[in-house]
């Protein structure tokens, strides 16, 4: 490295202090990955009308038993200035966690613990005796979204929902 | 007997399943932290990068539920002896809890009410049972292994033929039984809290007895045969008795016994003793009939055995002599 190369590299890294207080110079510090507090959505019934509101039990110590419907999101923001392509992000789904139903068509999912991903309907499960059958829901072992690209300065969400075994 | 009972606990375990959701009928344990943290890969310019998020996570707490289902569906036939009753009680919580078990004889519309001898349970399947009193804690029941309780009634006194009676039986947490939703603070598996479910922490299951019992009926004739040959009561005639018994009823009766006393001032004819036109011997011997001729009553006594509506009447006859 040559002493003028590492002139810039130090005017780029004052530049993004100066634009963003907690992000460092280097690229994967650049892009921001963070997982929001699980949120349970309760089921209050009046008069016979569910209503339903997400809230987060580590605040409100509503309880999470076998039955609960878990909404898990994470947030991403690129806070460099460059493009980060081909944004892969992938999350194994929690052992006592089942993929609820709703909330498909936005990520890949795995049935064999993150080796081979795709749409839910196009998987099969292949049991100990060589059977196999569609994978279903309950299968679902880890959970991959694909972007393109995430321009510096977007961000976003990733959100599915999930139902306590 | 043996063999169609695993038969039908399985579908009565399939019933279950397919009534809740299944997915989720393992259960996660309760204390169980669910943690999860999300790793994006990404390129910026010719390198790749990966990053992992921070890890968040939520604790499972415990969820009482029980369930009673009655493995004896249609009535069981109850005469003399104990009826038994079967019941699948299963823990569809995800914590370890007993259960009381309390078996409830008088339900609303029963013709008669069983007297419950005992309350018993099986964690092997039924093939071996412990007594418990009735209303007593079960050992603490593993989520969603389902054990077996037996429930061995009685008729009363009063109860009619082919009439029914349901037997209730309440499996309780021992924890609390309440609204769904009743949080028991730190009452969980482990210190965690525990949260009464839709059960109410609570679950019933009938099943019933029909009474099958036996009514026997004694019909006695005389007719008379004087010494003139007409049938005049005066000394010297002789009464021929005629006793028919018969039974009725979904029952049957065992040991039936007819014993008849010789009326006063009668001599009885001996060996004039008969079973459906069969002469017996007058002695206590192999055959049905005795006669005694001394002690406080003198009279015959004919054993029927065990009869029910389908066993022919049986015709007992004796002869008298006026004195």
């Amino acid at each position: 490295m040559t002493l003028q190369k590492s002139f810039i590299a130090k005017a780029l890294f004052a530049a993004s202090l100066a634009t963003l207080a907690s992000a460092p110079a280097l690229a994967a510090d650049a892009v921001a990955l963070k997982g929001e507090p699980i949120l349970l959505d309760k089921v209050v019934t009046v008069d016979g009308k569910a209503s339903h509101t997400l809230v987060d039990p580590s605040i409100t110590h509503d309880k999470v038993v076998p039955g609960s419907h878990l909404v898990f999101i994470t947030d991403y923001r690129n806070n460099g200035a460059q493009p980060a392509e081909n944004f892969v992000v992938t999350n194994p789904l929690p052992g006592a966690v089942m993929l609820a139903d709703d909330g498909f068509g936005s990520f890949d999912v795995s049935v064999d613990g993150g080796k081979t991903f795709g749409k839910l309907a196009t998987l099969t499960i292949t049991d100990a005796k060589g059977a196999t059958r569609a994978a279903q829901a309950s299968d679902v072992t880890t959970l991959r979204w694909t972007l393109a690209s995430v321009a510096p300065g977007a961000a976003g969400k990733l959100e599915y929902h999930g139902v306590v075994r | 007997m043996k063999s169609p009972q695993p038969l039908f606990a399985f579908s009565a375990l399939a019933l279950v399943a397919g009534a809740a959701a299944p997915a989720y009928a393992a259960g996660t344990p309760a204390g169980t932290v669910i943690a999860t943290a999300a790793t994006a890969s990404f390129s910026t310019g010719t390198s790749t990068t990966s990053i992992t998020s921070n890890q968040v996570s939520v604790k499972v707490d415990e969820l009482i539920n029980v369930t009673v289902n009655p493995l004896t569906t249609s009535p069981v036939a109850a005469s003399s002896g104990p009826a038994t009753l079967v019941y699948q009680v299963t823990n569809n919580g995800n914590g370890n809890e007993p259960f009381t078990l309390t078996a409830l004889p008088n339900v609303s519309g029963n013709a008669f009410n069983t007297t419950v001898q005992t309350v018993e349970y099986s964690t092997d399947g039924g093939a071996t049972y412990t007594v418990l009193a009735n209303g007593a804690a079960s050992p603490a029941l593993a989520p969603d292994t389902p054990i077996k309780v037996q429930v061995l009634v009685t008729l009363p006194a009063t109860a009619t033929d082919a009439t029914t009676s349901q037997v209730q039986l309440t499996a309780a947490s021992v924890l609390g039984t309440g609204k769904a939703g009743t949080l028991l603070a730190g009452k969980g598996n482990g210190g965690v809290d525990a949260v009464i479910g839709l059960s109410g922490g609570q679950g019933t299951g009938t099943a019933s007895v029909v009474a099958s019992l036996a009514t026997v009926a004694l019909i006695k004739s005389a007719t008379i045969l004087d010494p003139f040959g007409t049938a005049n009561p005066v000394p010297g005639a002789i009464v021929t008795y005629t006793l028919v018994a018969s039974a009725t009823g979904t029952g049957s009766a065992a040991g039936v016994v007819v014993t008849d006393a010789f009326p006063a001032n009668t001599t009885y004819q001996p060996g004039t003793l008969t079973l459906n036109g069969t002469a017996l011997t007058d002695a206590a011997d192999a055959d049905a009939g005795t006669v005694t001729l001394t002690g406080t009553t003198p009279g015959i006594s004919v054993a029927l055995g065990t009869m029910n509506k389908t066993t022919a009447s049986q015709t007992i006859t004796f002869k008298v002599k006026i004195n």
